[in-house]
């Protein structure tokens, strides 16, 4: 049993350790406690992130042909059977037979996450953790905790992974590993290869400018890519209730609203060609 | 229960179990080398993620007979409204003139370019670089 002294102790050393620890603004450890007032009030130290961010559209003349959000000064350098499936999945795509890449809306994963979404994204800062709320397909989330722990000795397989991060001054380092094999290393929606395992992606993110957030992604796949595949995706931010990030669902536009013989309102399923547009529904009604 | 509703019904139910029935796809479908003109009357509009429909019946050449075309915007409602689009900017019985890249294999499907409302000569638009909203797309 530890006595009343042994406990004062205790605390001595922990208010000591408070003072001579280096403080790193939005890292303070919260895996083993509350954060205190300390830690709330150092995540003022931090860079302003605030606001609703949208991906920055390539313009025409850099726009790749596989998918209309993307710069074709990104694209990764495949292994050369990787590659030779690349060629025939954009063949099938610039003839009009996409392979899509995400079904049945199961996440996207990472870096799909911050590479393809059209949609904004806006990021919280709490003590010990930085979170990215995305507004495409179900408003999905990146949690990364920059609480000094470090990855899982055997991380659950995830399809965003397992991200922890630090501050080097305001850029936010992000170490992401324990993505699930199955998630695609993407090109555009109907282009693209799972990574196939062993999937490790390192991002740097800072601002660019006063209303522009940058994210350097280096993204090792050793099964697929032949060399690191380094891809820059900027944001532009907005603020005020008109970028309000909405609720956005996955796959509500597969279906049509309408009342079912009782009066109730339903969803009704739409018909979709082979490649996932939606069909007209017969006249008749 | 309506006819309409049934024959949806069973024609959602087997086409959602292919592979392709998902709600995040490719447009390649769509074949940007052809713009369709779609003039006809706005049947509705489905403000849905993770893309807004619009439903027109319309003909693409004078004498034909008007017939219902699904018509994609390229993005969602909170893309949209960023743009200036709301839930209300289209109405069941608006004329309209659609140019939209169509469907190839000849289904009366396509992806939006423009919409000139007839009444009033508003022109929507959706171009991504726009966001927010400018005063070409409100």
């Amino acid at each position: 049993m530890t006595s009343r002294s042994d406990l004062r102790l205790v605390v001595l050393a922990m208010v000591g350790c408070a003072f001579t620890a280096p403080v790193r603004a939005g890292s303070a450890a919260v895996t083993s406690g509350a954060p205190g007032a300390g830690a709330w009030a150092d995540l003022a130290k931090l860079p302003d992130w605030s606001g609703v961010w949208t991906p920055v559209p390539p313009p025409a003349s850099n726009k790749s042909p596989a998918h209309t959000g993307q710069w074709v000064d990104n694209e990764p350098r495949w292994t050369p059977a990787a590659a030779r499936q690349i060629a025939a999945l954009e063949a099938d795509e610039k003839a009009g037979r996409p392979h899509n890449i995400y079904l049945n809306c199961l996440p996207e994963g990472m870096p799909s996450f911050m590479i393809m979404t059209l949609n904004a994204i806006e990021i919280l800062f709490t003590p010990g953790r930085v979170t990215i709320l995305g507004e495409f397909d179900g408003n999905r989330l990146r949690r990364i905790y920059t609480d000094g722990r470090p990855h899982p000795a055997d991380p659950d397989l995830t399809f965003d992974g397992h991200s922890i991060g630090h501050w080097e001054g305001g850029t936010l380092v992000v170490d992401t590993v324990g993505i699930l094999p199955e998630v695609y290393l993407p090109l555009g929606q109907g282009v693209g290869l799972p990574n196939n395992g062993d999937m490790h992606i390192v991002e740097r993110i800072r601002l660019a400018g006063p209303d522009l957030l940058q994210d350097d992604l280096l993204v090792t796949a050793p099964r697929m890519l032949a060399q690191p595949w380094a891809y820059t995706r900027k944001f532009k931010r907005h603020r005020g209730a008109d970028a309000d990030i909405v609720e956005a669902s996955c796959r509500q536009g597969d279906f049509a609203e309408q009342k079912d013989a009782d009066g109730n309102a339903i969803f009704a399923p739409l018909p979709h060609d082979a490649g996932g547009a939606p069909l007209p529904l017969p006249l008749g009604k | 229960m309506s006819r309409y509703f049934l024959i949806a019904l069973a024609a959602g139910l087997i086409l959602a179990g292919s592979p392709g029935a998902s709600a995040h796809h490719s447009f390649a479908m769509y074949d940007p080398s052809v713009t369709v003109r779609l003039d006809g009357t706005v049947k509705e509009f489905q403000w849905t993620n993770p893309h807004a429909l619009i439903w027109v019946i319309g003909v693409t050449k004078p004498g034909e007979a008007p017939t219902l075309w699904t018509i994609e915007l390229p993005t969602s409602p909170g893309n949209l409204s960023r743009l200036g689009w709301t839930k209300h900017s289209l109405s069941p019985g608006d004329r309209v003139v659609v140019e939209l890249n169509p469907l190839r294999d000849g289904q009366h499907g396509g992806s939006f370019r423009k919409m000139t409302m007839v009444l009033t000569g508003q022109v929507l638009l959706v171009n991504l670089r726009d966001q927010p909203k400018t005063e070409a797309s409100k």
